[in-house]
């Protein structure tokens, strides 16, 4: 008995170290970029490894970049791993990566599908990592971000997309999602789309109109995070602009989203905007009546709060009961009207929905091959007959009960 | 101070807890939903409704014929030569479950977590820990069950409250998934599953009274089918039918999405460890068990130092199997397939046999 | 592993030490000179004789003793005093002792004179007589010092039989609370008593005790921290299985519980049979604070107990095989600070734990006017210093300190050993196969302790077996609502709490 203790003590101490690794021996990757190459199969990866010592009381490297950007040619990632530890001298892990930048072509080309799908077969990739579509090239895209505050990339990128997505114009775009929606061969997945190349758009967006890129900057880092990439059976096929996303938030019920401050048309002075905080409780409620050979008919009612922040027109709608109809009127309209038009595009153009409704029809069928056969993406939802109507529960006018009479201060 | 049993309902009801209700964290789902698809699920409910009248019976006869184990039962009622041949019989069968069990576990932790590891290796490690609790005896393994069992459901049930946000609860339909007699058919066809309930009846005698075994085993019973469930259910509504038959490991999967706030993001350690605790008390449950059942048909009273010899020949066979998906989808699978209308149909069989002989009437 | 006990045990060949079991003779010379030889007198400078008539029967009499061991006023007032002054017709009329004793031979003679008695021989009478005299020297009853509480009595056993009797006497008053006594040790004879409330306590476990007095074959057994190792079931365990403590109070509410405790001469402490895991975890003074400050330091020390054992395994199983478990900040921040350090993780872990307890050891040895010097050097050198020269990075010296600290909590000193062996194995385990190690590690201690019985009690019983209990095992009941004894130990009385009514 105790020799063979001692005989499986021995043993244990000879095998162990399989897989240990000193920390030191190894290099943490917070982002992970795929872009494509002139030739079929082999694409370009760009790893983002962040420097342990900067950022460190530690001492030393302090003069150190904070991070390494290396780009190589392979066919999946973990073999481009490999390739890169020719000039990188230590084993990469992607434990924690925050994010995977594709660029726009590659998304648009379709391939991610079969790269996404060998990655996730190691442990390493995370479901929560979340896709970024670049508007430029992923290692370009990678190798432009300079963080002013953020000294380590991967909180920049934790910071940056967690506020992005509270207020909705970035989407949740996580790799779990990805699967789940393009696996599920119905509705369309949305990703964050970036850059950090700026081009202003022409003519006057308001706030959230634009996608990345697009916003008027000045100062601060260059990247911008905007909108959505559009993806379609594991491709890209279009970008949303912020306004889009957050429509396709409020629509949909697996996305949360924390703050919409957005501006609507002020009824009664309509070159002035009305600044108002979008409040939703509860998820939109869908009801889908399927109808076999008919157009399926798709009810949707959201129900949400208004508290107003900013009269710039300085109407008294908090105390005048009838403007107040008119501004609950023509929020609902604009409402309405922004999420028919977005209905109404993805009917047309992407035959299909980003907004998950497909989960809504599938208690109407016993079992999957009845499901299936049905076909969501290509018959039912672009012939469905979709209602959506805004229910305003309530609107608030935050804590001033009026504003100054501008007439009155400058006489 | 003389020797007394000890084992209560508490103790028993920690040991099928165990023993059965890991099955939602290893490979089990993956097998079920290749057919299933999202409403696998409902298999093991059907699978629980089909083998537990069996069980019920055969704890019916243990009870009327008072103080006897499984393999004592087996003997009395079909005679010396055939009682010992359907105990060797469920011997052989549940000593395959063990080793293939087994190996899926190393096979789990060496993907995972131990990607450069031989498998030899830990299956050693894992192995030499299983022998060595298991010398220990079953009651001091009934203690450790109890005591562990309250650590080991706070993690998974604290998993279960963190993926709760991430359910998507629409996923469950169409409600029948991949068609109603399918899961029917597996639903009746992997019975097995739920086969340890019946191992577990050769330790009928070792507790303090047999009401307390009788007790324990209902009460764990419905624990685990409600556990199991609500693990099955969780990863439908969270992978969605199309991706559940493609993971191998959902347990696995979901710990590692899952984030414990913004700073703790990669926690799937911290749940590794206790599914291990749990995996390492099933295996040891198990090994015990069936070396009980092995003395017992063998008339062997001492049979602990049996232990070795079966961790190690589990061991050896363990890793003859290439690699997990054949030992996965097929031999498991065909195991359970066989072991099914053995299980189901014994108690049967002994109680007609015992309703034959005149022995259930009235004393 | 115990059959090298038994081996061990067989080994002891019986070589007593000579038999004087002559008679007292009635010639007082012939008893005289024999007595003389036996001590060796003259040469034996404490052994002390005096002649003297007895004024009340005019006999020649001789009185023996140590001077070193008794009260000297005593003899001369009690004993030599009335013999040359007093009248009465018989010896226990004159002498003004307590308690005067006949013997008959000269083993209890020797024995007799040993534990600090006069004897008294008397011409033309073979009987001897035993004055009791004795004063033994001790220190007077001090401060609980390795088991302090801030609320709570603070007296603590010494190194006196009857003062640690009379210390437990006065706080159980119970008619049934027997002292029964056993002699151990073939040539030096000590006295072991046993302390147990004969209503409460379970027989089964009594003889038991007193089997393993019976059996043990050696010639000394001076004191009780010896006693424990002749007593034990597993002596190569790495389990305590008898509990000791220096407080009384302690003493007595485990004797309430039924439990045996026992007490030597020479000890300031007793032990404490049979033993749960609880016991060990346990302070006296979580019961007297209030229901939720001593559950909250129970809570307290069952965090101080997780650390101790396993911060340090965690830590080099997490950096070592689980690195993707850390937080990002954390994990760069440690890999930063490793970027200079020579040595693989796990042996920093090790110079760290090893210094810990070298400090340690040595801080308990060292002379007490040095004592503050220990402090400085060892946290300078190892702290600072060592994290200085890139030695081990800062962060090692965090997880050592927590682990050397919080052992502190854990104030019994058998388990704290145990505690302290365990991290180093808990480390290996770590080491060699990550947390999949330290699991399997863990639970292969956990199951062998599970396994442990102390006097047929399962180790961490009541909780796993479960008994009918006051619940006093991790967390406590309000006192109010602790109705049983502990059950684990088959007491005669479960019940507790009288009034039924109450509740």
């Amino acid at each position: 008995m105790k020799r063979m203790i001692c005989i499986s003590l021995l043993l244990m101490f000879l095998t162990g170290c399989y897989d240990k690794v000193e920390l030191e021996q190894q290099s943490y990757n917070v982002a992970i970029g795929v872009d494509q190459t002139d030739k079929e199969g082999t694409y370009e990866f760009t790893f983002q490894i962040t420097n342990p010592e900067v950022g460190t009381t530690s001492g030393g490297g302090s003069d150190e970049e904070p991070n390494e950007t290396v780009t190589t040619n392979g066919s999946d990632i973990l073999t481009a791993m490999n390739t890169v530890n020719s000039f990188v001298s230590k084993r990469m892990t992607l434990d924690h990566t925050k994010v995977i930048v594709i660029s726009e072509e590659l998304a648009r080309s379709g391939d991610f599908l079969q790269i996404i799908q060998a990655a996730s077969r190691t442990t390493q990739i995370r479901r929560a990592t979340q896709i970024v579509v670049s508007k430029e090239s992923a290692a370009e895209f990678l190798n432009n971000i300079k963080p002013k505050m953020e000294t380590r990339t991967h909180k920049y990128f934790q910071y940056m997309i967690t506020r992005a997505t509270q207020t909705g114009i970035i989407p949740d775009a996580s790799v779990h999602r990805f699967f789940q929606i393009t696996e599920g061969d119905a509705d369309l997945f949305l990703a964050i789309y970036a850059t950090n190349e700026h081009e202003e758009k022409k003519g006057e967006g308001y706030e959230d109109q634009y996608v990345a890129g697009e916003i008027p900057q000045e100062g601060g880092s260059d990247t911008q995070f905007m909108g959505s990439a559009v993806f379609k059976e594991g491709k890209m096929i279009d970008t949303l602009d912020g306004q889009d996303t957050r429509i396709a938030h409020v629509l949909d019920y697996t996305l949360d989203m924390d703050e919409l401050l957005s501006t609507y048309p002020d009824p009664i002075r309509p070159e002035y905007r009305v600044a108002a905080d979008y409040i939703q409780k509860t998820p939109a409620e869908v009801e889908i009546q399927y109808n076999k050979n008919k157009p399926t008919k798709i009810d949707v009612t959201v129900s949400f709060q208004i508290e107003v922040l900013a009269i710039p027109s300085l109407v008294n709608y908090s105390q005048n009961s009838a403007h107040q109809e008119l501004l609950r009127k023509a929020i609902i309209t604009d409402l309405e009207s922004k999420a028919n038009k977005l209905i109404k595009k993805t009917q047309e153009e992407y035959g299909s929905d980003p907004f998950y409704w497909s989960l809504f029809i599938r208690d109407q069928f016993i079992d999957v091959p009845a499901y299936e056969e049905a076909d969501w993406n290509k018959k039912i939802y672009p012939n469905a007959d979709i209602t959506v109507s805004f229910n305003l529960k309530r609107l608030a006018f935050g804590k001033m009960l009026n504003d100054t009479n501008l007439s009155e201060v400058r006489d | 101070m003389k020797d007394y049993k000890t084992l209560t309902t508490r103790e028993m009801f920690a040991l099928v807890t165990l023993l059965v209700g890991i099955k939602f964290a290893d490979t089990t789902p993956a097998l079920l939903a290749q057919k299933g698809q999202n409403a696998f699920w409902m298999i093991p409910i059907i699978s629980f409704l089909i083998i537990f009248p069996s069980f019920l019976l055969l704890i019916y006869l243990l009870k009327r014929y008072k103080d006897k184990n499984l393999v004592e039962l087996l003997e009395k009622v079909l005679g010396r030569f055939f009682g010992k041949s359907l105990g060797f019989l469920l011997f052989i069968l549940a000593y395959a479950t063990l080793i293939f069990d087994s190996r899926n576990y190393v096979e789990q932790i060496k993907l995972l977590y131990y990607p450069q590891s031989p498998t030899l290796i830990i299956s050693i490690v894992f192995m030499a820990v299983i022998f060595f609790c298991a010398k220990r005896g079953f009651e001091v393994i009934g203690f450790t069950s109890w005591i562990g069992l309250p650590l080991i459901k706070f993690a998974v049930f604290l998993l279960a409250a963190l993926i709760f946000k991430e359910a998507v609860w629409n996923r469950i339909f169409p409600i029948f998934g991949s068609g109603v007699q399918v899961i029917v058919m597996e639903g009746v066809k992997n019975s097995s599953i739920f086969l340890e309930f019946f191992l577990l009846t050769i330790a009928y005698t070792a507790f303090k009274d047999t009401k307390f075994f009788r007790r324990g085993s209902y009460f764990g019973g419905l624990f685990v089918i409600f556990e199991i469930i609500l693990f099955f259910l969780l990863y439908t509504v969270i992978f969605d039918y199309n991706s559940i038959d493609k993971i191998a490991f959902p347990f696995h999967e979901i710990t590692q999405y899952i984030n414990f706030g913004d700073y703790f993001t990669n926690i799937e350690t911290f749940f590794m460890v206790f599914w291990l605790f749990a995996g390492f008390m099933r295996f040891i449950i198990l090994l015990y068990l069936i070396t009980w059942i092995f003395g017992a048909v063998f008339n062997i009273n001492e049979f602990e130092p049996l232990l070795f010899p079966f961790a190690f020949l589990a061991l050896m066979i363990g890793v003859i199997p290439e690699n997990a998906i054949v030992n996965e989808l097929i031999i498991r699978d065909l195991l359970l397939d066989i072991s099914t209308p053995l299980f189901v149909l014994f108690p049967f069989i002994l109680w007609i046999v015992a309703l034959c002989k005149g022995e259930l009437k009235k004393t | 592993m115990f059959h090298f006990f038994k081996k061990a045990k067989k080994a002891n060949t019986q070589s007593k030490p000579q038999k004087n079991n002559d008679p007292i003779r009635s010639s007082l010379k012939h008893n005289t000179e024999h007595i003389k030889q036996l001590f060796s007198y003259g040469t034996n400078k404490d052994f002390s004789y005096r002649d003297l008539i007895a004024k009340y029967n005019q006999k020649e009499m001789s009185l023996f003793y140590y001077s070193s061991i008794v009260n000297g006023d005593k003899i001369y007032e009690a004993i030599i005093r009335p013999l040359l002054e007093a009248e009465g017709n018989e010896l226990k009329n004159v002498v003004t002792v307590e308690s005067l004793t006949e013997i008959k031979d000269f083993d209890e003679v020797i024995e007799h004179i040993n534990s600090g008695k006069a004897i008294l021989f008397q011409e033309g009478t073979a009987i001897a007589f035993s004055i009791d005299v004795a004063q033994f020297q001790f220190r007077s009853i001090g401060k609980a010092e390795n088991e302090s509480a801030i609320k709570g009595p603070q007296e603590a056993f010494t190194e006196s039989l009857n003062v640690n009797i009379s210390l437990v006497r006065k706080r159980v008053h119970d008619k049934q609370l027997i002292t029964e006594s056993k002699q151990v040790g073939k040539r030096s004879k000590s006295e072991v008593n046993f302390l147990y409330v004969s209503d409460l306590v379970n027989d089964d476990i009594l003889n038991n005790l007193k089997k393993r007095l019976d059996e043990i074959n050696t010639d000394s057994v001076r004191n009780v921290e010896l006693l424990e190792q002749y007593i034990e079931e597993r002596p190569y365990s790495i389990f305590p299985s008898i509990h000791y403590t220096e407080r009384p109070d302690k003493a007595a509410s485990y004797l309430e519980d039924g439990y045996i405790i026992i007490l030597m001469d020479n000890s300031a402490a007793c032990l404490v049979v049979p033993v749960t895991f609880w016991s060990f975890f346990h302070a006296q003074e979580d019961r007297y604070l209030r229901f939720l400050y001593g559950n909250f330091t129970r809570a307290i020390r069952l965090f101080a107990f997780y650390l101790t054992t396993m911060i340090s395994a965690t830590y080099v199983g997490i950096t070592n095989f689980h690195s993707e478990m850390l937080p990002p900040d954390l994990l760069l921040a440690i890999t930063a600070s490793r970027e200079r350090v020579p040595f693989p993780l796990i042996f920093e872990v090790l110079i760290m734990e090893v210094a810990f307890e070298l400090i340690r050891e040595a801080g308990i040895r060292i002379p007490n006017p040095l004592g503050p010097t220990i402090g400085i050097v060892g946290a300078l050198i190892l702290g600072q210093a060592a994290v200085e020269a890139n030695i081990i990075s800062p962060i090692i010296v965090i997880v050592a300190a927590v682990s050397g600290l919080t052992s502190f909590a854990i104030a019994d000193v058998s388990i704290n050993f145990t505690v302290r062996i365990t991290r180093f194995i808990f480390i290996a385990a770590a080491g060699t196969y990550g947390m999949f190690g330290l699991a399997g590690a863990f639970l292969v201690w956990f199951m062998y302790a599970a396994s442990l019985k102390s006097f047929g009690v399962p180790f961490f019983s009541p909780l796993a077996p479960y008994f009918k209990s006051p619940g006093d095992t991790v967390f406590r009941k309000a006192i109010k609502n602790e109705i049983w004894r502990p059950g684990n130990l088959l007491p005669k009385d479960l019940r507790k709490k009288r009034d039924s009514t109450s509740k």
